[in-house]
């Protein structure tokens, strides 16, 4: 076959070679063919449709608001935006070959018609005429884009491999790639012949073959999100883990198949094994069992072998429950992921089948649960405790004259570093003429347990805290935690409404030009996953710190933060297996070279005290960006009596 | 095999107590209740048993209205049902008077085994299993370590002073008094809370119970532990001093 490209055969005389007429035979060979193909595709198509529409209904799902979910469809299927942002190179080239189908749909519809000769595109068809052939050249360009494109994924696919696409050489990736290159190969030839050519005619056929064989192996293959994946992103919950709520007096959470709703089901099929989720995932990184993209593809086999009405437990053969706790619920998966999967309600829905039904066995895990359930903080400390801490260190109690309720949160309250990043934060918000209270009685916000899936827990603690709320009249919060903030700020809301919330780090930004600015050392400044990914409270910190000193990134920052393994209650849970998370991130931050470590969240914070110490020798200084701030202002107000202490 | 488990509910650890003003018990308002912990596992053993050797488990209580909760947590844990003593003067009661309800309560029951925590985190009197078991008219036995089931009679793990045990073998039906800590409690779950709305409370009014006779045991006063502070100076040489330090500390405070 004549396969010249027509880059330099861009010249005026040639157009695309059709033949020009079909005989009868040919059209009921055509005709036959599409029937084939077509009842190919719905064949398995039709099994995944009714898997998804037969699966429970969503309980809290609106479709408002639009707008959101247009501008979703537009940034994340149109522009690719997302797929580009995360990995530019494979993204890009997948972008052009999006493009080229749609580019395509026209030619494709015009390929078929034309077998019945209604060809439209031509210029002698009624769109053709007006344009004058036009649209052929247009889709000729889209064809040798895509043409390089699939090319070039199909050598990173089966030369470069790299290891997220799985250890498994996906053979039908191969054949989809051959397909799709054919496909613009037999387009762009027919550039090169005359019409009147024997040539049109196979080229015209083969063209048609490749569209035929493609559409029966989508439903068959992770190509299914060719079809699904738009329909996915523009359905979304939009909210970064939304937990649902549970409806009635038999929902568990994911316990099995009767669970699983129509948009896990929907997102199941979408996945398409890229393995962002993985490449991202603190877990898998350390050698853990869990890897969101096998629970993703867990589910749906679960859904291929037994359907959304089966009572088959969904923790089990297709998924581990082992790998289901394992997770930080950092979030990477969920930010990466290009198909609009929401890895954290499924992963979380799991957790929640296996504790709310008694499930899961862990001897740290009940620790943590009758903590709470007793003594209302997660390290099983005494409340009297927290009132030592409060009066030692004077702070005021709050009454509601008060403009802000300082939120100590279990770290603050009770953690000797905890304590400290407050006792600092207090002096922060003292010199910024803030007024401000701790409240008398606080009980854990109950991150821990509502990412670990104990509704019963997380029920009585939201409810409490809200009551409190309620009596001392607090209407805005601010809390060193961003766990807390979060835990506030959205999953109280199942159980009331609850304050305005904010993060010290937000708090402080605000008010950055009355802070002291100095010339410090430099700073590493790690994003929690609950601030950054959570909240998207990427930029408050890095300004508060820089009135200090001199932010650098960790190579991973930003969107990208690599967790330090204290979130999804796994700081409550012993010893990891594998790696320790903290080692990983903890070298990472040290590698810097910065001499301070900035943390935003005492978690990040406990985790790391040990892990510097434990993986580096001379360890740079870790603190919260408020014991930062306050170390600036103290030096700031002492240095007009003894001259330039701060170079 | 039938288990009775009687629990009490008893305010919370560290909770912050204030006298009533009869000085006779503390001020109940603003205190939040909890299962008594030496009862949260005789709690587990029934449920453990029960899953060992199938039966039923029923918890027992008295006490006022709020205990319904503790009773619910105890069915959302596992019990099959429950029996309320519904009664507000628990604390003008004594032990025997106590106990006298307890076994009204569950005379007609015919359990094989009925269990309690070692003593109550309020009062502390560690009496009330032993009496109820004389009440019944079946043997018991108290600090319980282990128990082993077999057919028609138990073997149980006593806790001895200074680290012994001493191993017994019993007929049933008997009365345990469970020691603290001796495994691990389970967590309550959303399920089993659920479940235990539709779970059967037997409730029972004090005034329909067989009155006892008046309380031979009554409490006198109640009061915080009084704070004090004595410093004492120890003169003489250094070698003196020690001396003398060492001897108070054997023999006056006892810690060495």
């Amino acid at each position: 076959m004549n396969t010249a490209t027509p880059a330099h055969a861009l010249a005026v005389t040639l157009h695309y070679a059709e033949p020009p007429s079909f005989s009868i035979w040919e059209m009921v060979l055509l005709a036959l063919l599409i029937v084939l193909s077509l009842v190919g595709f719905f064949a398995r198509f039709d099994r995944v449709l009714r898997n998804i529409f037969t699966a429970r209904k969503d309980p809290d799902f609106h479709i408002a608001p639009v707008g959101r979910r247009i501008w979703d469809f537009f940034w994340e299927v149109l522009c690719q935006a997302k797929v580009i942002k995360e990995r530019p190179l494979p993204g890009l080239a997948h972008a052009f070959v999006f493009w080229g189908f749609l580019a395509f749909a026209l030619v494709s519809l015009n390929h078929f018609a034309s077998g019945f000769g209604l060809g439209f595109l031509d210029s002698d068809g009624p769109i053709g005429s007006l344009i004058d052939g036009f649209y052929f050249w247009f889709a000729a360009v889209f064809a040798l884009l895509v043409a390089v494109s699939i090319a070039g994924l199909f050598v990173r696919r089966f030369f470069v491999r790299p290891i997220w696409l799985g250890k498994k050489v996906s053979y039908e990736s191969g054949v989809i790639a051959f397909l799709i290159f054919a496909l613009m190969v037999t387009y762009l030839a027919a550039f090169t012949i005359p019409s009147t050519s024997p040539m049109a005619r196979g080229l015209w056929w083969a063209h048609a073959l490749c569209i035929l064989i493609f559409l029966p192996l989508i439903p068959h293959t992770k190509h299914l999100h060719l079809v699904l994946s738009p329909i996915t992103i523009f359905l979304s919950r939009g909210e970064f883990s939304h937990i649902p709520p549970l409806e009635g007096d038999e929902d568990f959470g994911l316990v099995t198949g009767k669970d699983v709703t129509q948009l896990v089901a929907l997102q199941a099929y979408s996945c398409v094994e890229c393995g962002r989720c993985s490449e991202h995932c603190p877990a898998t990184n350390t050698g853990k069992v869990l890897n969101p993209k096998e629970i993703i593809l867990g589910v749906r086999g679960y859904l291929n072998d037994l359907g959304p009405r089966s009572e088959e437990p969904l923790l089990g053969k297709y998924n581990s429950q082992e790998a289901a706790f394992q997770c930080t619920t950092c979030g990477s998966c969920e930010y990466q992921c290009p198909v609009g999967i929401e890895h954290l309600p499924i992963i979380i829905g799991l957790r929640r089948g296996a504790v709310n039904t008694g499930a899961w066995e862990d001897d740290h895990g009940t620790k943590l649960f009758l903590a709470l359930e007793r003594n209302g903080n997660a390290l099983g400390m005494s409340a009297t405790e927290r009132d030592k801490f409060i009066k030692k260190q004077e702070l005021p109690i709050f009454d509601g004259s008060q403009e802000y309720c300082l939120w100590l949160g279990c770290m603050g309250a009770y953690d000797p570093q905890g304590r400290e990043i407050i006792a600092s934060f207090a002096k922060v918000m003292n010199y910024l003429g803030t007024s401000f209270g701790v409240l008398k009685k606080e009980k854990c916000t109950g991150d821990p347990v509502r990412r670990l899936g104990n509704d019963l827990v997380f029920q009585q603690l939201a409810e409490q805290n809200l009551e409190i709320m309620k009596q001392q009249k607090v209407t805005k919060i601010v809390t060193i935690c961003p766990h807390c903030v979060r835990t506030i700020a959205k999953d109280w809301k199942d159980y009331g409404a609850s304050p305005e919330v904010e993060h010290h780090s937000e708090f402080m930004a605000r008010y950055q030009d009355k802070l002291p600015k100095t010339n410090g050392p430099e700073i590493v400044y790690h994003d929690p996953c609950y601030l950054g990914r959570y909240r998207g409270s990427y930029d408050q910190p890095r300004e508060v710190l820089a009135r200090s000193g001199k932010v650098i990134d960790p190579p991973r920052a930003r969107e990208r933060s690599f967790c330090c393994g204290a979130g999804g209650g796994l700081a409550f849970l012993g010893e990891e297996s594998g790696e320790r998370i903290s080692h990983v991130r903890a070298k990472e931050l040290a590698a810097t070279g910065a001499s301070i470590v900035g943390a935003a969240c005492p978690f990040c914070n406990t985790m790391f005290r040990d892990a510097l110490a434990a993986t580096s020798d001379a360890p740079p200084q870790l603190l919260d960006i408020a014991q930062i701030t306050a170390q600036s202002i103290a030096n700031a107000t002492t240095t007009p009596s003894n001259g330039a202490q701060n170079a | 095999m039938k288990i009775i488990v009687a629990i009490k509910q008893v305010p919370v650890r560290d909770s912050n107590l204030r006298i009533d003003a009869s000085g006779h018990w503390i001020d109940e308002d603003d205190l939040s209740y909890e299962i008594n912990e030496p009862d949260a596992y005789a709690l587990e053993e029934a449920l453990q048993l029960k899953e060992k050797h199938g039966g039923e488990v029923v918890a027992l209580l008295a006490g006022p209205e709020r205990g319904s909760q503790t009773i619910r947590e105890a069915l959302a844990k596992g019990a099959d049902r429950a029996i309320h003593i519904e009664c507000d003067d628990l604390a003008s009661l004594d032990t025997l008077g106590i106990a006298n309800r307890l076994a009204a309560a569950i005379k007609d029951e015919k359990a094989d085994l009925i269990l309690t925590g070692l003593q109550s985190d309020d009062l502390g009197l560690g009496q009330t299993g032993v009496v109820l078991a004389e009440l019944l008219g079946i043997p018991h036995a108290t600090i319980i370590m282990q128990v082993e089931a077999a057919s028609g009679s138990i073997k149980v793990k006593r806790e001895l002073e200074d680290g012994w045990f001493q191993h017994v073998e019993m007929p049933l039906p008997a009365l345990l008094t469970i020691q603290s800590g001796i495994s691990k409690l389970r967590y309550a779950t959303l399920m089993g809370i659920k479940k235990a709305k539709t779970k059967e409370v037997r409730r029972v009014s004090a005034g329909d119970l067989p009155q006892a006779a008046a309380a031979t045991v009554t409490i006198e006063r109640v009061y915080l532990p009084e704070k004090k502070k004595e410093t004492q100076l120890i003169d003489g040489s250094p070698k003196e001093a020690a001396a003398k330090l060492v001897e108070k500390l054997k023999f006056e405070v006892r810690v060495i």
